[in-house]
C-alpha cells in the first residue's frame, strides 16, 4: 500500500485531567453512537447486528444516528469507490471529536475482491482516506465479528477489555 | 409474428435462432439508417425494450437491442454495427424512455455518441478517468467529453431550491443520490445520480475465467445472491451445453425461493421503516434470521452465497436442511397473519400508500419495468412462468397480479409472493428426487464454444438477464447484466413529479432498490 495521507488529525488537548478523562472514556466506550451509513453488502450484516438476535444495544452501540454531527463511530461497511471517497471524508470531518472509524469487511480494509491490475473505480482501503481504529475482516464479516470489533474498540478507548478473550479453539 | 416482421421490414436480414441453445428467437441485422424504423415497428406492436448495450469486437462496435413481449415470449436481437473511431448512432430515447439511461451508459463506457440525445451527461463514472473502461484497447476520452464527467452541477432559479437525497441517507437503501428540485413543499423534478457503488463487475468478467467470476454475482445483489448466482451459472451451462441433474435443479429452486423470501422480508422491514414504523423491521429480521440459519447450513455463508457450481451444487443438502425448511414453512404461515394484522390492516399505512405513486400499464412497458413493480400494474409477467428455469415447470404456483399500480399494490404483491414462494418450496420439497447433485465431467477450466447466449431468471426485484459472448477462450469476451432495479428506478423521476417529499420516500421504498445491482 502506498503513502498514507490523512486529511485531519485529532490533536491532544492542552490541559488534561487524568481522572476525568478516564471516567469520560468509560462513558464514551459504553455509548458509542454509530453513524447510519451503509455502503454495500456489509451494511446488511450491520443491520442484522443491530436487530433482535445479535442486539448491539447490549453494548450501548445500537443508536444509529442519521446525521454525522451526532455520531462518534463511523462503521465503513462496504466498498468505497472513487466517486464516494470525497463524500466519505466530508462525513468524517463533520463528526465531532473524539471519533473512531471501524473498517468493516475486506473492501473497506483493502478493496477486497475488487482489486486487480488496471482497476479504475475502487479505493484500495478506507485507511487511505481516514484514520482507521479497528479492522474487521470478512466478506462480509459475521455479526459476531462486528461485535468483537466493537469490543476491540472499547478496549482501545478504555484500556481494559469488557469480557475476557474467548478461548481459542482452532 | 415472424411473417409480420418479414412483411413490414423486408430490407433486413433476419435469421431464426435455436431458442434452447441461444435464449432468443430471432437475430436481425439493421443498419444505422434503419434502426429507427425497426424500433418504431416493435413499439407499435407492443414490444418492450429488454436491453440495450454495446459489445466491442475490436474491428467494429456492435449495438445490441433486445426486444421482448410481455404476453408471449418472443425475444428478438437486433444489432447495429458501428465504426470503432467516433461511433455515432441515432437515439431511441424518445420512443422508449428507458433507452435514455442505457444510451448514457453506453456513451460513457464505450464512447458511442447518440445523435439528438437530450442529455449525454455521465451517469456512473468519477472525474479523472481518461479512457473508456469497457473498450478493448485504450481509447482516450476526448477533451470535450471530459467536461461531461462529474456533471451533476445544477442551477437554482428564483423560486426553487434543491435537496440532495443521499448518498448518505437512511431511506435510499445504499448510496443512491437523488437531486430533487423543490418548489416549496412539492417536488418539481427529481434526478437520480448513480455510480457511487460502481464496482466494475462487467469489466472484471473480462479479466478472469469463468470459475473465478463465481463470487461476483452474489455481491452484485447481496439480498438475493442465490438468484444472481443461478443466473450466471445457468448462462454458462447453456453456452457450454452442460446438463444439470434433476436433484440439483430442485435444490436450486428451493434455495432460491428461500432467498427470495428473505429478500422480500428485508424489503418489508426497510420500506415500513421509511414510512415511519420501526416495529415491522424487528419482526422481519427475526424471520429472516431463521432463513439465514437454514441457508448457512448448506451454503456456509450468511449473505453473499456462491453455492451453485457449473453443472450442479457445491454440496448436497441433508435431512437437517429439509426438516429445518419444513419447520420454517410452518412458522412462516403463522407469521404472515401477524404481518397482516400489523401492517395490511393498519389505517395509517393504507392512507400513506393508497393512490400514491401510480404506474400506468403503458408506462411500465416504455420503462421496461419488471418484477413486483410490473405485476402491481396488472401485467402478469414473471420469468418463472414465462421462461421456466431450474425446476419451476414442475412446481405448481400462480402469479399474483394487482390492478391499480400504486404503492399499496406493490406491497400486496410482495406479501403474496412470499406466500407463493412458500408454496413452491413446499411442493418442491415433496418432490425432491434422489440422485447425484453434480454433473459428471465438468472441466475445471471451462472453454465454451464461440457464440453468444442470453438467459433470464426472475430475481426478487424483477427480470434479470445475462448476455454472454464467448470467444472460445477461458475468459468471456463480454458479459452484460440486465438488472431489474435499473429500469425500475428509471420510473422514479416521473412518479416523483408533483408529490411531497415524504411521498417520494415512500415511492422510492416501494420500488425495492438495491444500489450495487444498479451500479454494477
Amino acid at each position: 500500500m502506498g503513502k498514507r495521507s490523512f486529511y485531519l488529525e485529532t490533536k491532544d488537548p492542552i490541559i488534561k485531567f487524568a481522572m476525568l478523562e478516564k471516567v469520560l472514556d468509560l462513558a464514551r466506550a459504553n455509548s458509542l453512537w454509530p453513524l447510519q451509513f451503509g455502503l454495500a453488502c456489509c451494511a446488511i450484516e450491520m443491520m442484522s447486528t443491530a436487530m433482535a438476535r445479535f442486539d448491539m444495544d447490549r453494548f450501548g452501540a445500537g443508536i444509529f444516528r442519521s446525521t454525522p454531527r451526532q455520531a462518534d463511530l463511523m462503521i465503513v461497511s462496504g466498498t468505497v469507490t472513487k466517486k464516494m471517497a470525497p463524500l466519505l471524508v466530508t462525513l468524517y470531518e463533520q463528526m465531532p471529536s473524539p471519533k473512531w472509524v471501524l473498517a468493516m469487511g475486506n473492501c473497506a480494509i483493502s478493496g477486497g475482491p475488487f482489486v486487480y491490475e488496471g482497476q479504475y473505480n475502487v479505493v484500495e482501503g478506507v485507511d487511505l482516506l481516514v484514520p482507521v481504529d479497528v479492522y474487521v475482516p470478512g466478506c462480509p464479516p459475521r455479526p459476531e465479528g462486528l461485535l468483537e470489533g466493537l469490543m476491540k474498540l472499547e478496549e482501545k478507548i478504555t484500556g481494559t477489555r469488557r469480557f475476557p478473550t474467548p478461548e481459542k479453539r482452532w | 409474428m415472424l411473417e409480420k416482421i418479414r412483411a413490414e421490414l423486408p430490407e433486413l436480414s433476419i435469421s431464426e435462432v435455436s431458442y434452447p441453445e441461444r435464449g432468443y428467437h430471432l437475430a436481425m441485422d439493421a443498419g444505422r439508417e434503419q434502426i429507427l424504423k425497426v424500433v418504431g415497428f416493435f413499439d407499435k406492436n407492443g414490444f418492450y425494450l429488454e436491453d440495450l448495450f454495446c459489445v466491442d469486437y475490436v474491428e467494429y462496435l456492435e449495438l445490441v437491442y433486445f426486444f421482448n413481449n410481455h404476453c408471449g415470449l418472443f425475444r428478438v436481437k437486433t444489432v447495429v454495427r458501428l465504426e470503432p473511431d467516433k461511433p455515432t448512432a441515432p437515439t431511441i430515447s424518445d420512443i422508449y424512455a428507458i433507452a435514455h439511461w442505457y444510451e448514457r451508459e453506453i456513451h460513457e463506457f464505450f464512447g458511442v455518441y447518440f445523435e439528438n440525445h437530450p442529455n449525454l451527461a455521465y451517469l456512473f463514472l468519477h472525474d479523472g478517468l481518461d479512457s473508456y473502461p469497457l473498450r478493448k484497447g485504450t481509447v482516450k476520452v476526448p477533451e470535450e467529453d471530459r467536461k461531461l464527467l462529474g456533471s451533476g452541477a445544477y442551477k437554482e432559479s428564483e423560486d426553487t431550491f434543491f435537496v440532495n437525497l443521499g448518498p448518505q441517507h437512511p431511506s435510499t437503501h445504499g448510496v443512491l443520490r437523488v437531486v430533487i428540485k423543490m418548489d416549496g413543499e412539492y417536488i418539481l423534478s427529481a434526478e437520480p445520480m448513480l455510480g457511487y457503488l460502481h464496482r466494475m463487475h462487467e469489466k472484471m468478467a473480462e479479466n478472469r475465467n469463468y470459475a473465478q467470476f463465481l463470487p461476483n454475482p452474489g455481491r452484485m445483489d447481496y439480498l438475493s445472491a442465490l438468484n444472481f448466482n443461478l443466473a450466471y451459472v445457468e448462462t454458462v451451462e447453456k453456452i457450454s451445453g452442460i446438463i444439470v441433474p434433476e436433484r440439483a435443479q430442485y435444490i436450486r429452486t428451493i434455495t432460491c425461493e428461500l432467498n427470495r423470501i428473505s429478500s422480500h422480508l428485508l424489503w418489508l422491514g426497510a420500506f415500513l421503516a421509511d414510512l415511519g414504523g420501526l416495529t415491522p423491521f424487528l419482526y422481519a429480521f427475526d424471520d429472516r434470521e431463521n432463513i439465514l440459519d437454514i441457508l448457512e447450513g448448506v451454503t456456509g455463508s450468511r449473505l453473499t452465497y456462491s453455492y451453485f457450481r457449473f453443472g450442479g451444487l457445491f454440496n448436497d443438502v441433508d435431512e437437517k436442511f429439509a426438516d429445518g425448511t419444513r419447520a420454517f414453512l410452518e412458522r412462516m404461515w403463522k407469521r404472515l397473519d401477524i404481518y397482516d394484522q400489523l401492517i395490511t390492516k393498519n389505517v395509517i399505512f393504507i392512507n400513506r400508500t393508497k393512490g400514491v405513486g401510480i404506474l400506468e400499464r403503458d408506462m411500465v412497458r416504455k420503462f421496461g419495468c419488471s418484477g413486483p413493480v410490473i405485476r402491481g400494474s396488472g401485467v402478469p409477467f414473471d420469468m418463472r412462468k414465462l421462461e421456466p428455469y431450474a425446476a419451476y415447470q414442475h412446481t405448481d404456483f400462480e402469479i399474483p397480479v394487482a390492478q391499480n399500480g400504486d404503492i399499496l399494490d406493490r406491497y400486496m404483491i410482495r406479501v403474496k409472493e412470499i406466500e407463493t414462494s412458500l408454496r413452491i418450496i413446499g411442493s418442491a420439497l415433496e418432490k425432491l428426487p434422489a440422485g447425484p447433485f453434480n454433473a459428471e465431467k465438468v472441466p475445471k477450466k471451462l472453454k465454451p464454444p464461440k457464440g453468444d447466449v442470453y438467459h433470464t431468471v426472475e430475481s426478487p426485484r424483477g427480470q434479470l438477464g445475462v448476455y454472454l459472448v464467448s470467444d472460445g477462450s477461458e475468459t468471456p469476451h463480454r458479459m452484460r447484466w440486465r438488472v431489474p432495479s435499473y429500469s425500475n428506478l428509471m420510473t422514479f423521476p416521473f412518479l416523483a413529479q408533483g408529490v411531497l417529499i415524504a411521498d417520494a420516500v415512500a415511492i422510492l421504498g416501494s420500488l425495492d432498490l438495491v444500489i450495487p445491482e444498479i451500479d454494477r
